[in-house]
């Protein structure tokens, strides 16, 4: 039979993982916006926002340390940072374009070198999905494959119903240990609707032949005309699900520091800027071409998976208009 | 807020000479492309979702229909005319449609010796006013989601365009939201105040769309980018984001053209333009100087006098 869970007891969930000591987030108000942050009580959460960032920082936070130095007396300590203590988790109300990413990004961070903090946050976080029952004009899950009830990553699932509350589906055991520990919270469903959900105002794209269309035309002209007018900011990479990259810095003093890992961008100038001060990517035409073929070819060559969820951030946040959708639609069609 | 705010009651500002200036660019864009006064025209067109807008740079005659002119043309062009971005038009005479406020970066980045009159043709178009950012695509403008620059624009009309389009409506009386939030920032205990800035740039994350969109930031070394050594901090922490926007502040100091570019880009809504009219009301009070529609050679902060004030150094 399968189960249903009323907002209040969904919010009584929140408090209940507080008070034993999990880390809980999701989406919160923060000032102008919401954003997935830990919460504190249930009543903070917020279910009718897409947050501005992407619930990729709950795995890969903007910065993190990842080991410490000091120097005394002439000898240099270096201290690790402890990754299994990283505390349980459970992230409520990712979207389906914000469930779907961390899994797309196990691959990379799994493949020749296992980044520890990104996997640990992902063995211990539970993610609670959410379905979309409302779309923008720049959403377009549906174009790349997913949709606005999609369960892919999420651990356990609502769809929100007709005269309230969700339906609970588990896809993963992560998600039915959770609803088998607080069974008082959950209902049998009294056969309630579920709203419909979203629909993106989108045709669907057609990524293989993108991707046929980008294994042949790294030098196409069509890169020219395409992300000209690109300002080089990293906004729609840090507002991303999917984008991954970062950098590693060393801050602090000559005595005392720490190595930080924080979010990068393909759009930066010196992103490729080599210590010699050769820049393989000298304009940013070629620095956006980069942004797409990283997300529609290299990551679909090493790993099989399309590097983009269509959660639509890019596009409504680019500086300057930049519309990944309608680039990728224009590849796709054949200009 | 830093967006648009739904103030008391909205009401329609009349932009039915947008389409009239929409006309006035298409022509004059394929007369002085089709004759060679200019190599492109750097504009704005219609985005794929309705009501949206974007930069567009247009090099054929035949795509001057393409250009328009609406409450969504946001971004200050001037950006395309810097050094920072001399990829995109490579050579030639280059034409910009310029808003009353943009012709101040123009004026600022030829005073920098940045750009040459002659180099550039201005189409200046007449302007009611653009959306704030929290405006919905399909919103029509309105006294509530009118950007907040907009609400004390003094330079509808634009002065000293090789052509200006458009015949200025009236407007209904604005009431000046930023103005209101400086005031409220100036009331604040300095404690205060250092609360209120710490709170917005804890949410920085370093994309740097602030930088990028400036019309000034076109050093092509930013001081923020170095790391042998390191300056300031370029992690997304507390001590390395309030540096950096401490730098950037200080930096326009006496240069910033008050455009908003930088807030209006902000993912994390920072009100950046409030520290820039901060910037410009010391100037203001300590130099008598403004930024204007004039260029000038050398801003006090770029000049160097026998005479200056020097007790401050001790």
């Amino acid at each position: 039979m399968p189960k249903m869970i009323t907002e209040q007891n969904l919010r009584l969930l929140v408090d209940t993982l507080v008070k034993e000591g999990a880390r809980v987030v999701g989406p919160k108000q923060a000032g102008t916006m919401t954003l997935y942050e830990p919460l504190t009580k249930g009543d903070d959460l917020v279910l009718d926002q897409l947050p501005r960032r992407s619930a990729k920082e709950a795995f890969f936070p903007v910065c993190e340390t990842i080991l410490s130095f000091e120097k005394k007396e002439g000898k240099t300590t270096v201290l690790d940072v402890d990754v299994c203590a990283v505390p349980e988790t459970v992230l409520f109300g990712a979207r389906p374009c914000d469930a779907a990413a961390p899994g797309i990004l196990d691959a990379v961070f799994s493949w020749d070198y296992k980044d520890e903090f990104f996997l640990e946050r992902r063995r211990r976080t539970t993610i609670i999905g959410l379905a979309c029952t409302k779309a923008d004009d720049a959403c377009f899950c549906t174009a790349v494959g997913l949709s606005p009830a999609d369960m892919k990553g999420s651990d356990l699932f609502l769809t929100p119903l007709e005269g309230g509350g969700f339906s609970c589906e588990a896809p993963t055991e992560k998600g039915e240990r959770l609803m088998a520990r607080y069974p008082q919270l959950f209902n049998e469903t009294d056969n309630a609707k579920p709203l419909p959900p979203a629909e993106p105002a989108v045709e669907k794209l057609d990524l293989e032949k993108i991707k046929t269309w980008l294994d042949g035309n790294f030098e196409s002209p069509i890169w020219n005309g395409i992300a000209d007018r690109c300002a080089g900011c990293g906004a729609c990479a840090f507002l991303c699900p999917a984008c991954h990259c970062f950098d590693i810095n060393d801050e602090g003093t000559a005595d005392k520091g720490e190595r930080r890992k924080h979010w990068d961008a393909c759009g930066f100038g010196k992103f490729t800027n080599h210590a010699s001060g050769h820049n393989p990517r000298d304009i940013q035409n070629k620095r956006y071409r980069n942004r797409i073929m990283h997300k529609f070819k290299y990551y679909d060559d090493k790993f099989g998976q399309t590097l983009c969820t269509g959660c639509g951030r890019c596009i409504r946040h680019c500086p300057v208009g930049i519309d990944i959708y309608e680039i990728l639609d224009k590849i796709g069609s054949g200009h | 807020m830093n967006r648009a705010e739904k103030l008391e009651t909205a009401i329609p500002i009349d932009t039915s000479c947008y389409a009239a200036v929409t006309d006035a660019i298409r022509n004059e864009a394929a007369r002085i492309l089709s004759d060679g006064t200019v190599t492109a025209v750097v504009g704005y067109k219609a985005g794929r979702r309705a009501g949206t807008t974007m930069p567009a740079i247009v090099t054929d005659p035949e795509k001057a229909g393409d250009l328009i002119f609406s409450p969504a043309c946001v971004n200050n062009l001037a950006l395309y005319l810097t050094k920072a971005k001399k990829d995109v038009v490579k050579k030639g005479r280059i034409a910009i449609v310029a808003k009353g406020c943009d012709m101040r970066a123009l004026a600022g980045l030829m005073g920098e010796s940045q750009l040459k009159r002659e180099e550039v043709f201005i189409i200046g178009v007449v302007c009611a006013g653009v959306k704030g950012s929290g405006a919905g695509n399909g919103e029509p403008l309105t006294t509530g989601n009118l950007a907040r620059k907009c609400r004390e624009c003094t330079v509808h009309t634009p002065e000293g365009a090789d052509l200006t389009a458009g015949t200025m409506p009236s407007l209904p009386e604005l009431t000046p939201v930023e103005a209101r939030e400086m005031a409220r920032l100036e009331a604040m205990t300095p404690a205060e105040r250092w609360e209120f800035w710490k709170e917005q740039f804890s949410r920085c994350v370093r994309c740097m769309a602030c930088r990028q969109v400036c019309p000034f930031c076109y050093c092509e070394q930013c001081l923020c980018d170095k790391n042998r050594p390191q300056a300031v901090e370029s992690t997304p922490r507390p001590a390395g984001n309030m540096a950096w926007h401490i730098v950037r502040a200080m930096h326009l100091a006496g240069r910033c053209a008050g455009c908003a570019e930088c807030e209006r880009v902000c993912p994390m809504d920072i009100p950046l333009n409030l520290l820039n009219r901060k910037m410009a009301q010391e100037m203001k009070e300590l130099y008598g100087f403004e930024t204007g529609l004039q260029p000038v050679e050398k801003g006090p902060l770029a000049e160097y006098k026998d005479n200056d004030d020097q007790s401050f150094i001790k």
